[in-house]
Order: C-alpha cells, then structure tokens, then sequence
C-alpha cells in the first residue's frame, strides 16, 4: 500500500511541474552548428563557381555508394578567372541511400561539400523517392543562399590544445594539400568574407 | 427550448412526452461529456508526463475530440472475413447499451433523472453486469486469439469484480435503509457515506476501476499483452461505440454513481433547502458535477501511474481480499444497526467499524506483497559472488 | 490450425478434451521490441511452450563491413546497435585500433568514455521506460525516461552531430573536438539523468503492482545464465558479479571509482533493479572522468591516410549495456576487413527466454522479453 501512494505521489508531483514539450511543426530546436543532416555542395563566391572539380574522392568512398559525379574542363579556367582546370558537370546524391557518415565531407581534398547543418536537412518527406535524388542546382541551392549555420571543427581543437605545441590538423583523411595560407576556412566564414569582397564579375 | 427545459423541471407533461424528451437530454449530456472526458484524460495524463497534450484542433486543443470523432466516423468500418457476422457487429451496442441503461436511473438533481426508481441501486449492479456479454460476444465472433483470450479474460474479471461492487452498494443501503438512490441522498445530509463507509467507498473505486477495465485493471484490453482484446479487430465507427462512448460514458455514470452514493451528491453539504428557490438546480448540478469530477480525476491518476495486474493476482486480489472484507462489513453493519438505536452512537460505531477494517485489508495487503527491505537487497548486492 | 513444421506439436489430450493454443506474438506486436516473433502454445494463460524467430532485421551487417574499409564499417556499428551506439563503436574502433596497434591520446580516450557511459545511461532509460509499458503503465514511465533520454541525445547531437547514427569514434580518436561548453553541459545532463532516475524509481521500485508483476518472474541461476552465454545485468541480476569493465578493464575504465550493482535472485525485478543503479554508477564515472579530462589532441599524429593493418585477428569485446558485446576482426593486410563478426549480447541473453518463460503466464512473457532489453537489429545483425 506504501508503495502505491509512493508512486502517486510520483505522478502528482509531475503533474506540477512545466511540460518539457514543444509544438514541433511551428516552433523548431535550434540545431548544434555540427549538425549533421544530408550532404551538400558549397559554392565559390569569388569566382561564381562551385568548389567541387568532380574529383570523385566522396564519390569513392562512399559507404552506401548514394553518389554519382561527372567532370568536365572548366571554361573560367581557360578565361583565366578560375585556378580550377577541371570543374564539376553533374552530381546527383540519392539522400534515401545517404546513411549520413560525414565521410564525403572528411576525404574532399577542396572542402566542396559539407553536411547540411540547418533544419531543411530534415523537413525532406516527398511523396515519391524519386524526388530524393538531388541534381547539382539543389545541391548548390542552400550555400548560394548563405543559410548554413559557422562551425570550424579545427578551431575547436585549438581551444582544447591552447598552450601547447600545435598538432596538425589530423582528422582521419584529412587532406595534405590543404590550400598553403594557413587553416582552410569554414564553410560559413568563407560565405561571409565573400559577401563583404564585391563578386568578381 | 425554454419551454422544453421547463417541463422537464416540473411542469406536468405526458408521460411518454416527458420520458422520450428526458432521455434525449440526457443522450445529448453524455455526448458532450464523453468528448470532454477524452480532451481531460489526455490533457491530464498529458500534464502528468510533462507533455503538453493535444494543442492543435481549437484553441488548446479543445477541439480534439470533434476531430477524432469525424475521423472515427468516416473510418471503413472492417469487419474480418471469418468473423461471425451478427455477433461482431451487435457487440458494440450489447456493450453499450447497459451502459446507458444505468445512466437512466441516476438522479442528476433532486428529483430529476430520467426515471425514479425505488430499486434504483439494484437495478443499475443488476443491469451493468450485462456488458461482458459484448465482451464475449465481440471475442468470440472475431475469430481471433487475441481476441478470445480477452474476452475470456474479461469474463473472469467483469463477473468477478460485479460482487465487491454490489458488496459495497449493498453496505450503503444498508446504513440508508433504502435501494432508492434519492432516499440514500436525502439520508446524508450531514455525513456523507464516505465517511460513515470508507472501506465500501474504496471497494467501490477498486472495483470500478475493474468494471470498466481501466489501468490497473486494463487486463481484458492490454495493449502490450492481447492487443486491445475482444476489440482487436474493430474500427471505425464500431470501435468508437466502444472505446469513446462505452468507456467514458461508464466512467462518467459510475463516478456520478460513487458522488450520489457515496459523496452525498447534491444533498451534502448544504441539505435540500436551497438559497435559490426555483433555481436550485444549479447548485445542485454544479454539487455533482465537482464530486463526480473529483472521482473522475481520481481514477484517471490512479490509471496514470500503475502497471497493470496480472490476471491470477486481479482475481485473488478480489475473491481474496475484497470480497471477505465487503462480507465482514455487511455482517458488522447488520450488528451495528440492529444493536445501537442512537444515531451518534450508530454513525460513530459505522464509522470505526469500517475505518478498522480499512486498515485491516491494508495491513493484510501490505502482508501479502510484502518484499525484501532495501537494506535485505542491498546486503545481497554485496554478498554477490565474484568472478575473481 | 497450422501445419508450419517449426512451430511445436500441439498437445491433445482426448481425455481432457483440451487443447493447446497456439499464440503468436510478433513480428508486429506492441510488446515485443523490434521485429521479434514469439510464439506461444499457452494452455489458458499457462505458457506450456515458447518458440522465439528471428531473422526479420536481417541487414548482413558483418558481411557489408567485410566490403568496406574500417572507417566506413564505423557507420554500420550504429545501426547494429541503436541504442548504444558510442558503445558499440567504441568497441569497433578498440578492435581496429588494436589490429592496426594505435594508441589514442588521453583526450580522446576520455571523451570516448564519458560518451559511452552517458549512452549506457540513455539506453536503460530506453529500458526503464519500455519496461514500465510492457507491464502497462499508461506510457508515465516512457515519458519520463524520453524525458531524460531526450536530454542525453541533445547533447550527444551537440558533439556529435547527430542524434542516433553518431559515427563519431575513429580508430585512434574520435573524428572531431567536443564543444567548448561540454563539460559544464555534461555535469548538467548528469544531474538531470539523476533526477529522471529518481522520479522512475519512485513511480515504480516500491510499487506494490510493479513488484507482484516483476518479483519471481522470469528467475535465471547463475549456472543456467552461464550456460546460455548470458551476460550484462542479465547475468549480474542473478548475482555474479562480472562486469568486463571491472574484470577486464579496457580503455581507461581502471582508472575509476565505481560499484558493479548486483541482483540475488536472477529475475525481472533485479534485472530492473540493477539497470537503475547502473544509471546512478555511470553518473559517477561521468562525473570522475569529466574531472580528470586532460587538454590535448585528439586522434595520434602519425596517422595513415588509410588503414592498412598488418594480417592477424583480434577479438575486442566491451561491457555494453545488454552485456558483453564482441568484434572479431581478420585482416589480411588490405584496407578492408577480412571478416568482421560480431557477438551480439542480445542474441545470448534472449537464447534464456525459453528457458525463463514456460511454466509462466501470458503477461509474463511480455515482462520476461521486456527485461532482457532486446535490441533486435543487434540480435539478426
């Protein structure tokens, strides 16, 4: 008999205290900025060109095998805008295979591709599969816009080993020609020096 | 409308007029509290889990039960190929309909139910005892085992849990003198049952709970055993008869039954001479209504917090534990009245005699679960052989 | 009724004239966790017999690692076992590290097993919450367990970036930095999960429904749970006290302070029992370990671009929440394993449910499955 009251007075003491729930479809979590929610492709401002050369390193190591890249040569490489001699053609990414590893975003040499860190990573119910295999345009679409939230794992590990000789920057197939001025720019902070620099015509 | 209200309240009208008028206010009352009883419970239990409960349909949600009905209503109503088909598609209202029947000899306000009756506590036990021929009606004919085991389950239990609860009703009239529901009103003016009878009083809950089926006693039902039962293959409209309007409808006239029985109804605490004259009622209905309310939330904390029974022990928690001690009641209730004249004397004896034998049947629960002393336990924890 | 030749041979006895049911439970049924399949010839509510199938979570998860290197296998770790994924991975990246013969540097071993412990925490809250429904409170015990549980996945997001498929462990570290606020997040989460611990504790340790339900149901000896390669609280609920982080200290778990909670009596209420306390023990490894967390990097400075482990097999096995969960690796020298096999706790413990349920009733059944903590996609693999 003890115990019974005891348990009420369990469930009557939640009684008093605040819900814990919040009405999800019009009121959203803020999501963590390493959020990981379905990969994407970054776009270059400075030269109004996507980083990715179609270099098919995401494409190779790819767990579920959910990518298909093509390349092409690059028409701004040969105006003498771009660095890039090869450029990408088509990427499509089935995000029903895509088992969201964070391994494409880990082995690209050109930091082209990054995990979508905002809550229209998640929203993707369609009505047909079909509509879950995502060209290059929408891929590109959310980083033209400039919506992915800053975060620099690096700096993160600067902060944890402040003080001490610095490691190198030793994620597992992390790239070793990592452009020479320093550590590679975060998605975010890249987008937000581009919209200060005026685009290159 | 006016007009139609009035006569109900007293002007004299045609027998068969007034009784057909009555019993469509109170059809129309019992859909309006069913579908508030389901916004409650799942606001309620929602706040005891820190959930917010239904906030979309209406302001608050307050319109969830609407939604839920129309989505019940135009829902196919299946009906399993090998099922037999006159027994499947009557047991919803077999179930029901008992239910309803009881509503029909409760008096809401003095002098107003549908029908005074002078056997009226008999005649609801009598006729709520009916329902488990839905239950086993609908287990049988769906032909399926869930199904079958439930509806034997509930049989078990239904017809078990029928005797505390006239055990506990019968102790009352005992006290009152009378099965007449107004007469056993009229008589606690001052005192209300509860108190003169605390162990009939949580009979009648325990047993309630159980008649309805509800957690702890959700055995007939478990979701996580049998699947929901005899009601396995219902749905649609069927399965609203059942879950919406036999259940809450249930709920509601047994509580409204524990408050006029027990609480005293619209006669405890401030007698019949009203402040209001004509319009008495209104205090009187709002007397019961926060009785039954109170009874209500009681039982819907109650199935909020327990695991559910297993059937063996439902069934010696009944014939065990409840049914000696409603017995041992109703002969110390027939001494108590028959030796004592005073009627101080007599509700003070009531009351001791019942207080000490609600302590008893605690102490003897107690007994019988009984468990090992943390202290016991945590002893073994230590003494535990190691691998080493 | 049906002629399935691996169900049991119903009993009939022209005498009595009775004959045995057969009932089956699953694969879609609320009680059984998962795609599992029981069935069972009850005679009344008497279980007389209990046939378990599985195989319906079936994804070949060794045979798909066998196909990629040993990172991209990391992945497949968490969905064999959904509700200890730090766990598990920390187990997969143990065993290639010990193959490949990495070192991971202090941070990281810490961040790893603060991370495990809290996801032991959530996943007994996944069962404290699943228990009290299968027994059937009215979803209070859910609620309050995802309560908590909802709490640890928030931060285990915050880290790692995802709530359940976390990924994050690699061989030799773990693949980025925690956030800044972690520790001081970590001691609040820990003080939450006590708090959530409490609140189920009183809803249901002291019940007198929940004790007559649980106490006696489902009783394992210690030599049967060693027969049946039991392991976890299952076996420590019968009273041995084996737990692998104790008896054969991996990573850095020799360095704490903490209790192995043991049952006495080997049924479902001390499997309960000791599931709530080992909440309370991880919260002091958490709490131990947040303290002692060193600066410093967190994955070794020689690192290959591509694991290509010398040929040789190495068996890791880790103390997961179900109990003991094992990698056994081959390499043949190539970046991708030979063979991967994985010793799934959940497969032996729930080889006991036979065992544990004839003789018992209908609803127990519900109760003894609900105590062993199944996670089925751990069980098919």
């Amino acid at each position: 008999m003890i115990g019974v009251l005891k348990s009420l007075t369990a469930t009557m003491g939640t009684f008093m205290r605040k819900p814990v729930t919040i009405q999800y479809p019009t009121e959203h979590r803020k999501v963590p900025e390493r959020e990981r929610a379905f990969p994407i492709l970054l776009w270059d401002f400075n030269i109004d060109e996507p980083f990715c050369t179609g270099c098919h390193a995401c494409e190779r190591a790819c767990p579920v095998e959910c990518m298909t890249v093509t390349m092409r040569d690059n028409p701004l490489f040969a105006e003498g805008k771009s660095k890039r001699r090869k450029i990408i053609d088509e990427f499509y990414i089935d995000y029903g295979r895509c088992m969201r590893c964070n391994i494409c975003v880990e082995v690209c040499n050109f930091d082209a591709i990054a995990m979508n860190n905002t809550w229209s990573g998640h929203e993707l119910s369609t009505v047909d599969r079909k509509e879950l295999i995502l060209d290059l345009d929408q891929l590109l679409d959310l980083s033209k816009r400039k919506d992915l939230q800053a975060w620099d794992p690096a700096a993160e590990t600067r902060a944890s080993t402040e003080g001490r000789p610095q490691p190198p920057i030793a994620q597992v197939g992390a790239t070793e020609d990592a452009p020479a001025a320093g550590e590679p720019l975060t998605v975010a902070e890249r987008s937000a020096e581009e919209q200060d620099s005026p685009p290159t015509p | 409308m006016a007009l139609v209200l009035w006569g109900l309240f007293g002007v004299d009208m045609n027998v068969w007029l007034d009784a057909f008028l009555r019993l469509q206010l109170i059809v129309i009352v019992m859909t309006v509290t069913v579908m508030a009883l389901i916004y409650v419970e799942r606001k309620f239990v929602g706040r005891i889990q820190m959930r917010l409960g239904p906030m979309r349909t209406g302001p608050y949600g307050t319109l969830q039960s609407v939604a839920d009905a129309v989505k019940l209503l135009t829902k196919e109503d299946l009906r399993p190929a090998t099922a037999d088909f006159w027994l499947f598609e009557l047991a919803p209202y077999v179930t029901f309909v008992p239910v309803f029947m009881t509503l029909l000899a409760l008096p809401f306000m003095e002098d107003w139910g549908v029908r005074d009756l002078q056997l009226g506590l008999f005649y609801i036990v009598a006729v709520s005892g009916v329902t488990v021929i839905g239950y086993i009606m609908a287990g049988w004919a769906s032909d399926n085992k869930y199904a079958l085991l439930g509806a034997v389950r509930s049989a078990a239990q239904l017809i078990s849990y029928e005797i505390p609860l006239i055990l506990a009703v019968l102790a009352v009239s005992m006290v009152a003198g009378s099965l007449n529901l107004n007469d056993i009103i009229l008589q606690q003016d001052t005192i209300p049952n509860a108190l003169l009878q605390p162990l009939p009083f949580l009979i009648l809950l325990t047993a309630t709970l159980a008649e309805l089926s509800r957690r702890p006693f959700d055995i007939p039902i478990g979701e996580s055993e049998v699947v929901g039962g005899p009601w396995v293959e219902y749905s649609g409209i069927r399965w609203s008869i059942i879950f919406a309007l036999t259940e809450y409808a249930g709920l509601w006239g047994m509580a409204v039954l524990g408050s006029l029985v027990f609480l005293g109804g619209w006669e405890f605490p401030f007698g019949t001479s009203g402040f209001w004259g004509d319009f008495d009622f209104l205090y009187q209905m709002a007397l019961v209504f926060a009785k039954s309310s109170f009874l209500i939330l009681t039982m819907m904390l109650i199935s909020a917090t327990f695991p559910r029974l297993r059937i063996d022990q439902l069934m010696a928690f009944c014939w065990k534990i409840l049914l000696p001690f409603g017995f041992l009641q109703i002969v110390i209730n027939g001494i108590v009245l028959m030796y004592l004249d005073s009627e101080v004397t007599r509700d003070i004896a009531l009351f001791a005699t019942s207080g000490a034998l609600l302590v008893a049947m605690a102490y003897v629960t107690y007994l019988a679960t009984r468990q090992p002393s943390r202290e016991a336990r945590v002893a073994a924890m230590v003494a535990a052989r190691s691998i080493q | 009724m049906t002629n399935d030749p691996d169900l049991p041979a119903m009993t009939y006895d022209p005498e009595l004239e009775t004959i045995d049911l057969n009932i089956n439970i699953g694969p879609q049924h609320p009680a059984t966790h998962g795609v599992f399949r029981m069935v069972l010839v009850v005679d009344g509510e008497r279980v007389e017999d209990l046939v378990p199938h599985i195989g319906y979570m079936h994804r070949g998860a060794e045979k798909l690692s066998e196909h990629m290197d040993y990172r991209q296998a990391i992945g497949y770790q968490d969905r064999t076992e959904y509700l200890a994924q730090f766990n598990a991975e920390l187990c997969y990246v143990q065993a290639v590290e010990k193959l490949a013969g990495l070192v991971p540097p202090e941070r990281a071993e810490y961040i790893r097993v603060i991370l495990a412990e809290l996801n032991r925490i959530s996943s007994h809250f996944m069962f404290l919450g699943a228990f009290g429904t299968d027994l059937g409170v009215f979803g209070t015990s859910f609620t309050y367990a995802f309560r908590e549980r909802e709490n640890l996945l928030d931060l285990f997001e915050e880290v790692s970036g995802d709530r359940l498929m976390y990924a994050y462990f690699r061989p030799g570290g773990v693949a980025w930095d925690v956030p800044h606020n972690f520790v001081e997040r970590v001691k609040w989460v820990c003080d939450q999960a006590l708090i959530g611990a409490k609140d189920l504790d009183t809803l249901l340790t002291d019940n007198e429904i929940f004790i007559a339900r649980t106490l006696n149901i489902g009783k394992l000896s210690i030599e049967d749970a060693i027969d049946f390669g039991a392991s976890g609280p299952v076996l420590r609920a019968c009273g041995l006290k084996f737990d692998l982080r104790r008896d054969e200290p991996y990573s850095i778990y020799d360095r704490f302070d903490f209790d192995i909670p043991v049952g006495s009596n080997g049924d479902s209420y001390d499997r309960y029992l000791v599931r709530l306390e080992e909440i309370r023990q991880s919260v002091r490894i958490v709490r131990q370990a947040i303290d002692q967390m060193p600066d410093g990097p967190i994955l070794p400075e020689k690192l290959p671009r591509a694991l290509r482990p010398a040929a040789g097999e190495v068996y890791m096995r880790c103390e997961n929440p179900r109990g003991e969960y094992g990698i056994y690796l081959i390499s043949r020298g190539s970046t991708q394993p030979y063979r991967l096999r994985i010793r799934s706790s959940s497969f032996c413990n729930l080889a006991a449910l036979k065992h544990m349920t004839v003789g018992h009733y209908v609803a127990d059944a519900v109760t003894i499955l609900g105590s062993i903590d199944i996670v089925l996609c751990e069980v098919d693999r």
